[in-house]
């Protein structure tokens, strides 16, 4: 994610969550955020919870996001010496200098009200803890299309069908890892599936509202069913993959269970009886250590999911 | 009827692979379902698409850590060794490139991109106390790593934590650790684990990692079972059962056979880089002597001082090891009174109370209440007064360093200590604020690990240590990897005093402060076989009966050490240069050994080119 795309992403969040900016610059962000993006984002779980317990009214805190702190540093550098020279004679300018010296930059606004800087640049704490208040409000959605026109008879009604729309992450991990994500859409009406769904979707403005003049089609498919077949799907997809990773890593598996057998066993051959439990632990857990390793696996999760109500019948 | 899936499936994806489906999602889409929401937003839901598009892996190969880092641009050998690490050795590998490459950088890049991969959450990093709050800040503002120093107890619960192996290994921490499943093990100065009986190692052994760097300048000094140990604590059996290796490899204990196998051997478990020769791109090193008249007073006191050591000495009936103290008063004379004062008040303590030698004392401590003003202090004051810059000077006394930080106070110029015996958080907190706002800082000590002060390029040295090595350790944490300006080192020199000799013997009679580095232990190790410098001189001092006597002996232990430098290694156990006075080592010998290992090291490494930043 470059710069601007992470502003975007903010911006986002913000209008999502109901937080406000309140000044903002390519470079730069202030944010005042709502109550739900403080307890997302400010890791002040005791003040929310004397809030929720006394009923006060919480202060939410503002945020100063930069997301390129080269462009900001340079501009408040500007700004501090425009503001510098306009206000403060020859003389004043020297007194402030021995007092900087002496005491160090003392910023005009301290007694304010503290704005927090945030440095936002990819794999930034503060980006990754957006991402995962993204994570954990953006999970599970029902949501409705918005029809397209609006029918000009008030009593004609449109069919929609519901879908169930699941994002997953493939991962396929040894002591490496690779991953790929697949978004798929299955008919509820009839067992249709659709791969790049999630693209689908993004094409299409959606409310959680049920639509007036909407009809829904009889569901032929249950959730379970729609289930077996995505996975179904995927595993058929997964089957075709190049497994040349998984052959590497099963051989370097085998490699160095052999190193660890040949040396445990020298030893235990020629360990006194008393030593040789202790040993053959030490071997074992060994043993478990370079499986955790290296064992070929694949794993299959959910980033998230919904069910989706979309125009037509398909 | 629904199917009700509860437990997630799993199946053979492969002959060797499994595949694990998670159905968590699945159960909770359907309780939401049941009780009709709650339901979250759709913006938010996209949000999260999008945040894990950006992080996903894409390739098994293609380092991924790099894109996480804001600021660090690490070095090719670095971010090389990292791919070799994650891709050639698995994950477990010792790092041992020279002192001064970047073996931290190194461990952060592999930390990092396991974590970047999903591959590690729960991290150990195991380090000498002195390191802990360096580790923890070098992960966190260069990685971009939530490390946390142990304290307490539950401090252990979070997923990277770094710790000392000492409170590590100790109950109730013990048992704790040895519990839990880490999926990185990190030890720096790993060098320290190289015997197998202590319980440092055996605690190592025990712990449960997946991955694992040891980090180490020197995985071998004097016997090549150190290494040996310290591969099996990573890979057991990797150069084959205990007995196997000492005879394929080892011959009489020291020196290594079929050395090209063991190499390879080696370089599958190890990375060393080193530094190319003559490619060291380090900014310069730019000296200064600056010769100083002391006042009368002063020397008054030098010279009361002189005799009154010349006078024990002869007592001693030429006893060099009970003098060495003595000396130090002649040293600390041209260094400030405080510090004589010190000496001399513990001495009068140590002394008989019917002893003469008391009221000599008595008689050297009112030549020292005659001393008003300190000609050393006033010059380092004008030379901090000449720069804006920060300057750190360096003195071998504790009282000195108190004079100096009340010397500099009085002038208004902030001024900060730093020493051995400050605790680690101390010492951190005191780095700081020579970073920050301090001018100047006074140290005594200037090794122990982990003084980086490459914002710093003006050195004093208000006195100098006589062990040469601790002058090069003083540059050495101005004068490193990082610095970006030429470092100006300033000796203080007191003319007609045995600091004049000092001086003069590390400056100009064996270069000592333009000389490579990395290159000088090596010298003085072979130099030092049987008495260390300090003795030498300490001894030279005391015999000599004039002041030409004094030089003579110096310039004799200054060309002696020239010999030794010019001898390059490679010839050492072949013919000398007839006129050197140093035995060739012999087989077996010290130098002997270590330099078989060396080369076994050297043919283990890779060159690699380093430009200052």
């Amino acid at each position: 994610m470059n710069d601007k795309q992470i502003q975007r992403f903010v911006s986002r969040y913000v209008d999502a969550t109901g937080s406000r900016i309140v000044e903002k610059s390519p470079a730069h962000m202030t944010v005042k955020l709502s109550p739900a993006a403080d307890r997302e984002l400010t890791n002040r779980p005791y003040y929310w919870s004397y809030v929720d317990r006394a009923g006060v009214e919480p202060e939410t805190m503002t945020y100063l996001f930069v997301t390129d702190s080269k462009r900001y540093d340079e501009q408040q550098l500007r700004q501090a010496e425009a503001e510098a020279s306009a206000e403060l004679g020859a003389l004043d300018q020297a007194a402030h200098d021995a007092l900087s010296r002496s005491i160090g930059f003392v910023h005009g606004a301290i007694n304010g009200v503290r704005t927090p800087r945030e440095d936002l640049y990819f794999g930034s704490r503060k980006l990754d803890q957006l991402f995962e208040a993204a994570r954990v409000g953006g999970s599970y959605v029902y949501l409705f299309q918005e029809p397209e026109r609006r029918s000009l008879n008030p009593f004609d009604s449109i069919a929609y069908t519901a879908w169930l729309g699941v994002n997953l992450r493939v991962e396929f991990a040894c002591d490496m890892k690779r991953e790929e994500i697949h978004s798929y859409g299955i008919s509820l009406a009839t067992g249709n599936i659709q791969e790049n769904f999630h693209e689908r979707l993004s094409s299409l403005r959606l409310t959680p509202k049920l639509p007036a003049n909407v009809h829904t089609a009889r569901n032929g498919f249950t959730l379970a069913r729609a289930l077996a077949t995505v996975e179904a799907h995927l595993e058929k997809k997964l089957r075709g993959a190049d497994f040349s990773w998984a052959e590497g890593a099963a051989r370097r598996l085998e490699e160095e269970l052999a190193i660890l057998a040949h040396y445990y066993e020298k030893m235990l051959e020629s360990a006194e009886d008393e030593h040789k439990d202790a040993i053959a632990a030490q071997y074992e857990t060994k043993r478990q250590e370079i499986r955790w390793q290296y064992e070929p696996r694949v794993t299959v999760s959910a980033i998230n999911c919904g069910v989706f109500h979309l125009e037509g019948i398909d | 009827m629904t199917r009700t899936v509860k437990e997630g499936g799993a199946g053979r994806l492969h002959p060797l692979v499994d595949l694990r489906m998670d159905r968590a999602w699945f159960e909770e889409l359907q309780s939401r379902i049941d009780r009709n929401g709650p339901w979250d937003d759709w913006t938010l839901y996209q949000l999260a698409m999008e945040a894990e598009h950006s992080r996903r892996i894409e390739s098994f190969e293609e380092l991924q850590c790099v894109r996480f880092l804001n600021g660090l641009e690490p070095m090719k050998h670095q971010t090389d060794t990292a791919v070799r690490v994650l891709h050639d050795m698995g994950g477990r590998a010792i790092l041992a490139d020279e002192v001064g490459l970047g073996k931290t950088i190194e461990a952060g890049l592999i930390l990092k991109e396991y974590m970047v991969r999903g591959l590690v959450r729960k991290a150990l990093i195991l380090v000498p106390a002195s390191l802990v709050l360096q580790w923890v800040r070098e992960l966190n503002t260069k990685f971009g790593i939530t490390a946390i120093a142990q304290k307490r107890a539950h401090t252990w619960n979070y997923d990277v934590v770094v710790a000392s192996i000492d409170t590590a290994k100790r109950d109730p921490h013990r048992e704790l650790l040895l519990g839990t499943d880490y999926d990185m093990l990190i030890i720096d100065e790993a060098h320290k684990l190289k015997n197998k009986k202590t319980t440092n190692y055996q605690f190592i052994t025990q712990l449960r990692k997946k991955y694992c760097l040891l980090l180490t300048a020197t995985p071998v000094q004097n016997d090549l079972e150190e290494l040996y140990n310290l591969i099996t604590l990573l890979k057991p059996g990797q150069l084959g059962g205990h007995g196997e290796f000492a005879s394929n490899f080892v011959v009489g204990k020291r020196t290594p056979k079929n050395e090209g196998q063991l190499q390879e051997a080696l370089s599958s478990v190890m990375i060393r880089n080193r530094r190319g020769e003559g490619d060291v791109k380090f900014t310069k090193r730019i000296v200064r002597n600056i010769p100083l008249q002391l006042s009368t007073e002063e020397m008054n006191l030098y010279e009361a001082v002189t005799t009154f050591v010349r006078e024990r000495y002869e007592e001693s009936g030429g006893n060099l090891t009970s003098m060495l103290s003595m000396v130090t008063l002649q040293r600390e004379v041209c260094s400030s009174r405080d510090s004589v004062f010190l000496t001399l008040v513990n001495l009068f303590k140590k002394t008989a109370e019917d002893s003469p030698v008391r009221g000599k004392i008595w008689e050297l401590i009112e030549v020292i209440k005659q001393i008003k003003s300190n000609t050393k202090a006033e010059k380092a004051m004008e030379l901090v007064r000449e720069s804006d810059g920060k300057v750190i000077i360096f003195t071998e006394y504790r009282a000195t360093q108190e004079y100096l930080l009340q010397y500099f106070r009085g002038s208004d110029i902030t001024a900060v200590p730093y020493r051995g015996g400050m605790g680690r958080g101390k010492k951190d907190w005191m780095m700081d604020l020579f970073r920050g706002r301090a001018q100047v800082m006074i140290a005594t000590e200037a090794g122990g690990e982990g003084i980086n002060l490459q914002f710093c390029s003006r050195i004093i040295n208000f006195d100098l240590p006589w062990n040469p090595m601790r002058v090069e350790q003083r540059i050495g944490r101005v004068h490193r990897l990082g610095q970006t300006e030429d470092v100006q080192i300033y000796n203080l020199c007191t003319l007609g005093t045995i600091e004049e000799h000092i001086v003069n013997l590390l400056h100009e009679k064996i270069n000592m402060f333009e000389s490579v580095i990395g290159e000088l232990d090596h010298i003085l190790e072979r130099f030092e076989q049987e008495e260390t410098m300090e003795q030498r001189l300490a001894r030279v001092l005391l015999e000599a009966r004039d002041e030409k006597d004094l030089t003579q002996g110096i310039e004799h232990l200054g060309h002696s050490i020239r010999k030794y430098a010019e001898q390059p290694a490679e010839t050492e156990n072949t013919a000398m240069p007839e006129e050197a006075e140093a035995p060739a080592p012999r087989r077996g010998s010290r130098a002997a050994r270590r330099h078989a290992i060396n080369r076994l090291l050297d043919g283990a490494s890779t060159i690699v080119e380093v430009d200052s930043p």
